[in-house]
């Protein structure tokens, strides 16, 4: 039950609903007992007198008793659904916050067709929760206690019979069939899971399986997943149908004995024959809505589990964050002696790292690939914490510091930028929410896109752009941002030299006072940058302006010499 | 509804199984009843000894026993058909998304093609699950019930058969209204996946501008309107099943007081009659009750089988393909007044050309000018709109798409790498099994076997969505291994060597050298080196191919290119 807690807690939040669904799930339940008693009453009674108005009083209460059952249910229903689908959107938001500073190392932890399957099917799955889990046991116990209270009026025997009944139908079936389930379980939930995992990469990397002729494959294991996944869904609905069938049956038994008992004990005078019909009646009507209580272990277990999926995903802590604001102003970024490795990764990606960045300077970051230039990036970027080492920014330890106050002084460009579905109008407004039409497109321009009309359709992950267009696009956004401290990684690879370097030039003539941070591979043009820092293996190995580190002739000079001699 | 039953009924076996076991059913109920009445009656009116009784209720036990299994047999044969279909509808989607050409598996969102194999075909379960079940009961029981009652007492048979009809009329009433909403609910539903897996993945981006916050408000209200149009289907199914309940106990009134009159006033029917017409009555109405809840359900089962079905019927122009095998060596391509236009969109000018084998072709122009989707057209992953690509001088479509892209080997400028090992990432791109040393030799080639040495499991690293992560040019790198462990006769490299430092350009410079002596190699450049060696260059502009000839050819003939070589000397921070 603990780790529905936090369902219970969110459902909870419509305390007023949950107890009006109750009340009402109680008043229907009695009043069908009411009314199926009474007309079995009704019609012995019938059969023995000759009196009219029994007759119409009878049936006015019967009028009355089936009205008030079928609104009451009405409410019942209402009261319920509406609180459980309050319930879920509570916990779809509630999950997305919990989840939104977790990134970006939880895509290291999970794939993202999991995050979807969980998000979407495990919520709508707790929808249960409330419905067949949460309340249901509390009416049927309330309405089966005092309709086994009125028939001990009548038959102390009967009303033992249906104790007995209920017994079996609320305890001991689920009980037995919660075992059963215990062995097969987790089955259905993980499986779902497994194939919306498969689905998501399948769709995502739809191209290079066809490329490289893997789509059959693929294709086979997915529909084999689906088949899975059906199958264990088949074998659930297959066990509920039998528990319900056996509750079903328990439940018919019940007013066979009820019946039975009562025929014996009118046959032996203790019991007045007029009132047999009416406590049969009333067995039926009490059992009638028992049949699901036997699918209460299914959901019960189901909704655990969903519940531990979802848990599962944002229980880790995010780290601690300052929560201070940066002042306004040209601001320095300071690094001194930073370290940092990824989880569970023995080599450091950053070691021992320091460097100082002026307000008007430009650095550029050389080094072969994988020696940690990206990285450094993220340090700047205050994305992980350090290991060791401090960063600060305008003077202020980042640690102190609230995350997005960062972000918010800073024009990012990654190494992989991410688009959103939708028109390049929508990916442009992420970047400044307020920018008019006329502003958005003269960012276009510095980055000669001026030919994409902005309500120009942008597929999911930008697939309809080409590899320039992207990064030119990303380029884009962050100009609309205008922020001051620019963080670019490798920002126009993709994009010919021509262009390329035109958008350079808008950019430096852009933030002429402002920080810039870009990390190439091509080592022409680099003699425009105050600084040049090469890393390898995670360290710096040298820094200094262009004529500097030609004068010495160590790591940059080697690297002009590689150059000269691939381009020779 | 209509197609959907189509699919039910296509299914004879298990619905002739579900006809008999209603049939059984029915007669079980009737038989119930008709036992009860009979104990009831004999202890109550005729002061009836107990063990007399005993032969009886063994017959009403005999009736439960047969009506659960009856009903057991039905709710089994449900969640089988239920199954069966949803089976097929999953491998249908499965095969459509698999079938799509490139070019339309690149439209719409990832998510919502996740939600449709996933929400929308566990919707369509109840519809066979429940709501065929039910209607197959609804078909039999209550005619047996209704002969019965009217062998009976034919006046009570007449009410139910005047007030009865009214139920069919209000459901098909309520039903109207409800399909549009469930419609919306089923698109809203699909609609929250894709845009929560985009948002997923954008969720650091999002962070960096600062707008994490707003999707979350996005987020809220999104869900607050799916729970409010969810709300509006239920609302109306809730209301039409009270509407329901109060049709069929005005029936039961009117039949109860019938009853009354005759069992009271006029004397002129039995205890028994009268108890057992009460006990069947009820039971008919609730069948139709039942039937009007599967109903509803039905109704979202249709919605989601229609969303279903515009996927499914999703018109592709799949490219076609014959079944000439192309020769293992390197072909000879023609291109003749080849073209190709996205939709209304970029359009690539007619081509013409010849890539004679064991040639080096490289490709250059301005970002956006055409080069990926000239390459996508050369590799048959494109429909060409006009003229002709031609491989050993016959058209590609009358090639074998198999013997082609067992030839072929087609790095793109983004490739995926997919969550597994880095060795299985490698083993993707090669049509035949591998051993450990080509695998290692692969990777030496691409330059990445050194970095993959210093990892704990070396080849066996787990990379890709929930792996290790990886910097860009290890990303490149590890894709690039794939064409090194193929042996294609053709290979096609989309910008090999962005986010590669100098020295693995120059180890990979060395391995495509020995690449080309057994292919031909087609490569998107925008470095010099890669140009200057090239037997043709290919000079692409805004999807027309403006120029065509060797380094020295173009540098002489053609201004733009030697604008386009002065700016990579010359410089500018890139
Ligand atoms: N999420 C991660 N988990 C573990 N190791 C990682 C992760 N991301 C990167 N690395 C490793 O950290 C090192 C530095 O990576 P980084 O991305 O900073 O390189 P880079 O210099 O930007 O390279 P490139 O030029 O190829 O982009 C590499 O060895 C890489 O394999
Ligand atoms: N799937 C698509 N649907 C519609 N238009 C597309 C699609 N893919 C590319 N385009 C458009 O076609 C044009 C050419 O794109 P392509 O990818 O061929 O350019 P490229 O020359 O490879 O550029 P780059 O050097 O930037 O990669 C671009 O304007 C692009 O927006
Ligand atoms: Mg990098
Ligand atoms: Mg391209």
């Amino acid at each position: 039950m603990n780790e529905l807690k936090h369902v219970l807690r969110l459902t909870l939040i419509e305390k007023k609903d949950v107890a009006i669904a109750i009340f009402f799930g109680f008043i229907a339940g009695a009043a069908s007992v009411a009314l199926m008693g009474s007309s079995g009453y009704l019609i012995s009674k019938a059969a023995l007198t000759s009196h009219m108005t029994t007759l119409v009083v009878m049936a006015a209460c019967l009028k009355l008793f089936g009205f008030i059952s079928a609104l009451s249910r009405y409410g019942e229903r209402l009261y319920s659904h509406r609180a459980t689908f309050t319930m879920l959107s509570h916990l779809r938001v509630s999950f997305f916050d919990r989840l939104a500073p977790l990134a970006p190392g939880i895509f290291g932890k999970y794939r993202s067709g999991d995050l979807l399957s969980r998000i979407v099917g495990d919520v709508e799955s707790l929808q249960n929760f409330l419905l067949r889990v949460f309340y249901p046991p509390v009416v049927l116990g309330i309405v089966f206690l005092s309709t086994i209270f009125f028939s001990s009026f009548f038959s102390m025997g009967i009303a033992a019979v249906m104790f007995i009944g209920m017994l079996l139908t609320v305890i001991v079936v689920p009980a037995l069939f919660s075992i059963r389930k215990r062995r097969t379980d987790g089955q259905t939930r993980a499986k779902r899971g497994s194939l919306a995992i498969e689905a998501t990469e399948f769709l995502y990397g739809f191209r290079d399986l066809k490329i490289h002729q893997q789509l059959n494959a693929k294709e086979q294991q997915l529909a084999n997943d689906a088949v899975q996944y059906n199958e264990s869904q088949r074998k659930e609905g297959l066990e509920e149908n039998l528990a319900q069938s056996i509750n079903s049956m328990v439940a018919l038994l019940v007013s066979f004995f009820v019946l039975g008992v009562g025929a014996y004990f009118v046959a032996a005078g203790e019991l007045n024959g007029l009132y047999l019909a009416m406590l049969v009646m009333i067995s039926i009507a009490a059992f009638e809505n028992v049949a699901p209580m036997a699918a209460f272990p299914a959901y019960f277990e189901e909704s655990r589990k969903a519940a531990v999926r979802l848990e599962e995903i944002v229980a880790e802590p995010a780290a601690p964050r300052g929560t201070e604001q940066l002042p306004e102003g040209p601001l320095d970024i300071k690094l001194t002696r930073a370290s940092f490795s990824y989880p569970g990764e023995k080599k450091a990606a950053v070691d021992d790292v320091s460097l100082h960045l002026k307000p008007g300077t430009k650095t550029a970051i050389v080094g072969p690939s994988g020696s940690g230039k990206s990285t450094l990036m993220q340090l700047l970027l205050n994305v992980f914490p350090l290991d060791h080492g401090q960063l600060s920014i305008g003077g202020m330890p980042a640690e102190k510091l609230q995350q997005e106050s960062i972000w918010q002084k800073m024009n990012v460009v990654l190494q992989e930028n991410h688009f959103f579905y939708g028109t390049v109008r929508s990916n442009l407004l992420i970047a400044d929410p307020e920018a008019s039409d006329e502003k958005m497109e003269r960012a276009l321009a510095k980055v000669q896109l001026e030919l994409f009309p902005l309500s120009m359709a942008v597929e999911e992950k930008g697939q309809n752009l080409s590899g320039g267009q992207k990064q030119r696009l990303a380029i884009a956004r962050a100009l609309l941002k205008g922020k001051s401290l620019w963080l670019l990684d490798e920002p126009v690879s993709s994009v010919d030299s021509l262009t390329g370097q035109a958008i350079y030039e808008e950019l430096f003539q852009q933030g002429k006072g402002d920080i810039f941070v870009a990390i190439s591979h091509d080592l022409a043009g680099l003699e425009k940058m105050d600084q040049i820092i090469v890393m390898e293996n995670g360290r710096i190995v040298e820094s200094g302006s262009y004529q500097e580190l030609m004068e010495r002739k160590s790591h940059f000079h080697q690297l002009k010499q590689v150059e000269n001699s691939v381009f020779a | 509804m209509n197609d959907l039953k189509q699919l039910a009924f296509q299914r004879k076996n298990i619905m002739a199984f579900l006809a008999a076991a209603s049939l059984l059913k029915g007669i079980a109920t009737i038989g119930q009843a008709l036992f009860f009445v009979f104990i009831a009656d004999r202890v109550f009116l005729q002061n009836a000894a107990f063990e007399s009784l005993l032969p009886l209720f063994g017959g009403l036990f005999a009736a439960i026993l047969l009506r659960v299994m009856a009903g057991y047999a039905i709710g089994r044969a449900g969640v089988n058909l239920a199954a069966d279909v949803k089976n097929e509808f999953r491998t249908n989607l499965i095969k459509s998304f698999a079938e799509n050409p490139l070019l339309s598996a690149a439209q719409g969102q990832s998510g919502q093609k996740v939600s449709l194999l996933m929400d929308a075909v566990d919707e369509v379960d109840g519809f066979f699950s429940k709501y065929i079940p039910q209607m197959i009961q609804t078909y039999i029981i209550p005619l047996l019930l209704l002969v019965v009652i009217f062998t009976q007492n034919w006046t009570t048979g007449v009410i139910i058969l005047i007030t009865a009809p009214f139920i069919p009329v209000f459901m098909a009433m309520v039903g109207k209204g409800t399909k549009k909403k469930a419609d919306e609910k089923m698109e809203q539903l699909n609609r929250f996946s894709g845009t929560f897996l985009d948002i997923l993945q954008g969720l650091s981006t999002l962070k960096l501008f600062g707008q994490a916050e707003k999707q979350q408000k996005a987020i809220r209200k999104s869900s607050l309107s799916f729970r409010d149009s969810t709300m509006e289907v239920l609302k109306s199914a809730f209301l039409s099943s009270l509407m329901l309940e109060y049709i069929s106990m005005l029936s039961i009134g009117i039949v109860a007081l019938e009853i009354g009159l005759r069992l009271v006033v006029f004397d002129s029917i039995s205890f028994f009659t009268a108890f057992f017409i009460l006990i069947l009555v009820p039971d008919f109405f609730n069948l139709l009750k039942d039937f009007g809840s599967a109903f509803h359900t039905a109704r979202g089962s249709v919605s989601a089988a229609k969303q279903l079905g515009a996927e499914l019927e999703k018109k592709h122009s799949p490219l076609t393909w014959g079944n000439e095998a192309v020769a293992p060596e390197p072909p000879h391509l023609s291109l003749e007044g080849l073209s190709f236009q996205y939709g209304e969109g970029f359009e690539l000018a007619p081509f013409n050309g010849e890539i004679p084998p064991y040639s080096q072709v490289a490709i250059v122009g301005k970002s956006g000018s055409g080069k990926t989707t000239f390459m996508h057209l050369l590799a048959g992953l494109l429909p060409q709109s006009q003229g002709h690509l031609m491989i050993n001088g016959v058209p590609r479509e009358t090639v074998s798409e198999k013997s082609w892209f067992d030839q072929l080997s087609y790095i793109s400028q983004n490739p995926y790498l997919f969550a597994g090992t880095i060795r299985e990432n490698m083993e993707i791109g090669a049509n035949r099994q591998v051993n450990d040393k080509e695998v290692l030799a692969a990777a030496e080639k691409a330059g990445i076997a050194e970095m993959i040495s210093t990892l704990e499991q070396g080849f066996e690293t787990l990379v890709g969505e929930a792996g290790r992560g990886l910097s860009g040019g290890e990303k490149q790198r590890i894709a690039l291994a794939r064409a090194f462990l193929k042996k294609p006769s053709l290979i096609l490299f989309d910008e090999p060597t962005t986010g590669l430092d100098l020295r693995t350009e120059q180890i990979l410079q060395a391995s495509l050298r020995e690449l080309q002596k057994t292919s031909t190699v087609i490569t998107v450049a925008h470095r010099l080196h890669t140009i200057k060696n090239a037997d043709i260059i290919f000079f692409l502009e805004n999807g027309k191919l403006e120029a065509a000839g060797s380094h020295d050819e173009l540098l002489q003939n053609y201004g733009p290119y030697k604008e386009m070589l002065a700016v990579q000397q010359g410089g500018g921070v890139r």
